[in-house]
C-alpha cells in the first residue's frame, strides 16, 4: 500500500514542479510593483543579447514595474501567440513586423499608443515608416528599425573566376540571368533567392512595385490587380532562373538566411540587408570578396523601388494588464535616450537603419559604421527608393507568391496570374476588404 | 453444437437464482464514470463548443458576431481546402495500402523464421515507431537534399541526374509518403503478426492434408481470419495518415505550389495567420466529418464480423 501512495505523492509533486516549470518562470513579483511581460521573437544572438541587456537596464532604471523577458523562436511564434491569446495570457508588449500592425489594429488585438506616449516623443520619425504603423489616424506601434527586403549580394572572387568583372554587378535582369548561367557549376548555384510561396510572397513586394508600379490589389483593397500583364516579366525572370537551373531546384536555406553565400554555395544571393550582419559576424575573412548592389529594375530605371522597407516595432496588447507601464517601456526603449539604440545598430553591424532622426544622426557620427562596407550602397541605391510594406491581409500576398511559385515550377504564367487575380477577388469578398485600404 | 448449447445455457438465468441486472448496471456505471467524465470534459464539451463558435466570426479580442453558416460556406467554396482534402485522401491511398501490405509480408516473414531471428526482426521494424516525426522529417529531408543528398548520391552511380525530390510538384507528395509509411510500419507489423499467430496451426495442417497450396491457404485461411485485424489497420492507418502534420510542415511547408499541403497543415496555416478564427474551426469540423465518413465507408466495404473460429 505504501509504494503506490509514495508514487502518487511523487506524481503530484512532479506535476506541480512541471506546471511551475511550464509557466513564465517568473517568481512572485515584488510587492507594490506591476509586472509586465515582453515577448521578443528570436533574432540573431547579438540582437537577443541586446534585448536582454535592455530589459535589465529598464528594470534597474525604475522601481515601479518589473519587466519579464521571453525569447520565442520564429517558427513557433504564431502557435505560441495564438495559444496565449486563447488562454487570455498574451504578453503585454511584443515585437511585430510592420506589415502586421494595421491588421492587428483593425481587429482590436493591439491598442493605440498615442494616448499613452506623449506627442513630442513621436517627433523625428520618418513619415512613410510612421504611416505603416497607423490605422484610422492612430499610431499602434513605435518603429524601431527598417531593413530593405531585397538586396543583391555577390561573391567577387567567383565573378573573377568566371571571367566577370567583380566591380560590375548585373544591371539588368537579362544580365543577371547571363551572369548566373556563367557562374553556375555543379557545386555552386548561380543565384539563390526565395523559392517557395511564403518567401516569394513578401520578398517580391519591391519587385511587384517595380514591374507594374502597383501591388496586386487596388489601393482601397476593393479590386484585384494581379492580372496586370506588367507582372509577366517578373514571373518570367523567376521561371527562367529556376527552369535553367541557375537557382537551386531545392532551396539551400530559407530566404532570410545569408549563409549559402558565405559558405560558397552560391555566387549571387538575393537577401535582406540583415545579411550584412551575418556576413560580417560569421565570415569576416570574406568581407572584401563580397559586393552588394540593388536588384535590377525591369525597365532599367534605377530610381524605381526594388525592395520594401520591412522592420520591427513594439506593440502593446489590447488586453495588457498594465497598458501604461507597457507603453512606458516602449517609450523608454525607443523614444528617449539614443545610447542603447545606437548600440543595437552597432551590434548588428549597421545592417539595419533607424527611422528616427536622432538615432540615425548618432549612427552617422559613429566611426564604427565604416565596418559595414555595403551600408552606403544599400542606403543610397535601395533604401532611398524602397516602398513601405503593404498593410493588406497576408493571404493577398500569399496568393501572388503562389503565382510566382507556379511560374517557377514551369506552369503557364498568364494562367498563374489569372488564378492569383481570382483568388484575391475571392479574398476581398470573403473578408470584406473593399474600402479598408488607404 | 456442444458449444452452442453451453452458451445458450449460460445465457439463461439459472432456476431459483435472483436476477440482479440493476445492481450490475450500477457497478458498470460507477466503473465507467471516471472515463465518461474525462471523455465529456476533454472530448464532448470541446467538440460541442467548437461547433457552437464555428457559427461566429470571432477573434480573441473583438466581440463574436453570429454569421450562421458563412464560415462553412467559405471553407466549402475554397478550392484550396477541397484540394487539401483530396490531396490528403490521395496521400492516404499511397500510405495505408503500402503500410498494410508491407506489414503483412513482414509478419509472414517473421512467423517463418527462427525465434531469435524473429526477435531481431521485430525490434528492427519497431524502431521507427519510437522515433519522433520531427527526427524522421529531418533525416528524410537530408536524404532528399538535391545537391549532396544521400538518394541523389546513390542515383549518381547509375548515371541518373539529381532529382529535386522535395522541390518538384510531381515527386514531393510521394517523397513525404515514404517516411509516413516508415513511421507506421512497426506498429502495423506487430499487430499483423499478433493476428497471424492467433490462427491455429491445425487449420493449415488440415488444408495441407486436403492438398491446398500456399496461395490457397493465404486466400482461404489467412486473409479471412485476418479480416478484423486488416480492418483495424485500415481505419487507424487512414485516420492517422489523413492527419499528418509534422512531415509536410518541416519538410516542405506544404509546397511546392501546395502539392504537399495536407488538411491539418492547411488548417494550421489558417489558424495561425487568419485574423479571425471561425474559418479554421469550420475547416477542422469539416475535416472531422470527412474522416468519419470515410471510416464509415471502409467499415461498410470491409464488414467487421466475428472470425470464423470465434
Amino acid at each position: 500500500m505504501r509504494t503506490p501512495l509514495i508514487r502518487l505523492v511523487a506524481a503530484v509533486a512532479g506535476a506541480t514542479v512541471l506546471a511551475a516549470g511550464c509557466g513564465s518562470g517568473a517568481g512572485p513579483s515584488a510587492p507594490g510593483k506591476s509586472e509586465i511581460t515582453l515577448w521578443q521573437q528570436k533574432f540573431t544572438d547579438q540582437e537577443d543579447a541586446w534585448y536582454k541587456k535592455a530589459v535589465a537596464a529598464f528594470n534597474r532604471s525604475q522601481d515601479k514595474v518589473v519587466l519579464k523577458h521571453v525569447i520565442v523562436p520564429a517558427d513557433t511564434w504564431d502557435q505560441k501567440m495564438r495559444s496565449a491569446q486563447a488562454a487570455g495570457k498574451a504578453p503585454d508588449v511584443y515585437t511585430v513586423n510592420y506589415s502586421k500592425v494595421p491588421g492587428f489594429a483593425r481587429t482590436g488585438v493591439i491598442q493605440a499608443l498615442d494616448p499613452l506616449i506623449p506627442a513630442d516623443k513621436w517627433a523625428g520619425l520618418q513619415e512613410p515608416v510612421l504611416a505603416s504603423v497607423e490605422h484610422d489616424g492612430k499610431k499602434y506601434g513605435y518603429p524601431m528599425l527598417v531593413e530593405p527586403s531585397a538586396v543583391l549580394f555577390y561573391r567577387k572572387d567567383l565573378f573573377a573566376q568566371a571571367g566577370l568583372d567583380p566591380e560590375r554587378p548585373p544591371a539588368t535582369w537579362q544580365e543577371l540571368i547571363d551572369y548566373g548561367r556563367k557562374l553556375t557549376t555543379k557545386d555552386v548555384a548561380g543565384v539563390v533567392t526565395a523559392a517557395n510561396q511564403i518567401d516569394l510572397a513578401w520578398s517580391t513586394w519591391g519587385l511587384q512595385w517595380n514591374a507594374a508600379g502597383h501591388l496586386p490589389i487596388s489601393d482601397d483593397w476593393s479590386a484585384p490587380r494581379a492580372a496586370d500583364p506588367a507582372y509577366k516579366q517578373l514571373l518570367q525572370v523567376y521561371q527562367t532562373l529556376y527552369q535553367q537551373g541557375i537557382m537551386p531546384k531545392q532551396p539551400l536555406a530559407p530566404y532570410a538566411d545569408a549563409n549559402p553565400l558565405g559558405q560558397g554555395k552560391t555566387a549571387m544571393m538575393v537577401c535582406g540587408s540583415w545579411a550584412a550582419s551575418v556576413l560580417l559576424q560569421d565570415y569576416p575573412k570574406l568581407v572584401g570578396q563580397i559586393g552588394a548592389a540593388a536588384l535590377p529594375s525591369f525597365d532599367g530605371d534605377a530610381t524605381k523601388p526594388t525592395a520594401t522597407l520591412g522592420g520591427w516595432t513594439l506593440v502593446v496588447d489590447a488586453k495588457s494588464r498594465d497598458a501604461r507601464a507597457s507603453a512606458g517601456f516602449v517609450s523608454w526603449l525607443l523614444a528617449e535616450d539614443t545610447t542603447l539604440l545606437v548600440e543595437f545598430f552597432k551590434n548588428t553591424k549597421f545592417s539595419k537603419y533607424s527611422p528616427r532622426a536622432a538615432v540615425a544622426e548618432a549612427i552617422a557620427k559613429d566611426p564604427a559604421a565604416a565596418e559595414n562596407p555595403w551600408a552606403k550602397t544599400i542606403e543610397e541605391r535601395v533604401v532611398r527608393y524602397a516602398k513601405a510594406e503593404p498593410a493588406y491581409d497576408w493571404a493577398v500576398s500569399l496568393a501572388f507568391g503562389k503565382a510566382v511559385e507556379k511560374a517557377l515550377q514551369g506552369k503557364d504564367i498568364d494562367e498563374a496570374l489569372r488564378a492569383a487575380d481570382a483568388e484575391i477577388k475571392e479574398l476581398i469578398a470573403k473578408n470584406d476588404l473593399a474600402g479598408q485600404g488607404s | 453444437m456442444a458449444v452452442t448449447s453451453l452458451r445458450a445455457t449460460r445465457a439463461r438465468p439459472r432456476a431459483g437464482a435472483r436476477p440482479r441486472p440493476r445492481r450490475e448496471n450500477r457497478v458498470a456505471f460507477v466503473m465507467l464514470a471516471p472515463l465518461l467524465a474525462l471523455l465529456g470534459v476533454f472530448v464532448v464539451w470541446p467538440l460541442l463548443h467548437a461547433v457552437y463558435i464555428s457559427f461566429f466570426t470571432w477573434s480573441f479580442y473583438d466581440p463574436a458576431v453570429f454569421v450562421g453558416l458563412r464560415n462553412y460556406l467559405n471553407v466549402l467554396t475554397d478550392v484550396e481546402f477541397v484540394n487539401s482534402v483530396t490531396r490528403g485522401l490521395l496521400f492516404s491511398a499511397i500510405v495505408v495500402p503500402a503500410q498494410v501490405t508491407i506489414a503483412f509480408v513482414f509478419a509472414n516473414l517473421v512467423k517463418s523464421v527462427s525465434r531469435r531471428m524473429a526477435t531481431v526482426m521485430k525490434v528492427t521494424i519497431y524502431v521507427p515507431a519510437v522515433i519522433s516525426e520531427v527526427i524522421a522529417a529531418i533525416v528524410f529531408a537530408l536524404i532528399y537534399t538535391h545537391r549532396g543528398g544521400l538518394l541523389n548520391w546513390f542515383l549518381d552511380f547509375f548515371g541518373i541526374e539529381a532529382i529535386p525530390w522535395l522541390g518538384d510538384t510531381v515527386t514531393a507528395l510521394p517523397a513525404i509518403a515514404v517516411p509516413a509509411i516508415w513511421i507506421g510500419m512497426g506498429v502495423a507489423s506487430l499487430i499483423m503478426l499478433a493476428g497471424l499467430l492467433d490462427i491455429p496451426e491445425t487449420y493449415y495442417e488440415c488444408a495441407s492434408l486436403d492438398g491446398a497450396g500456399p496461395w490457397t491457404k493465404m486466400f482461404r485461411i489467412t486473409l479471412p481470419l485476418m479480416k478484423n485485424v486488416i480492418l483495424f489497420l485500415l481505419i487507424t492507418g487512414f485516420a492517422a495518415s489523413l492527419q499528418f502534420l509534422i512531415l509536410p510542415l518541416l519538410m516542405t511547408q506544404g509546397g511546392p505550389v501546395n502539392s504537399t499541403n495536407l488538411p491539418n497543415l492547411f488548417i494550421l496555416q489558417h489558424f495561425t495567420t487568419d485574423l479571425y478564427v471561425g474559418y479554421s474551426i469550420a475547416a477542422a469540423l469539416l475535416l472531422f466529418a470527412v474522416l468519419g465518413t470515410v471510416s464509415a465507408i471502409i467499415f461498410r466495404l470491409v464488414r467487421s464480423e466475428k472470425a470464423m473460429d470465434a
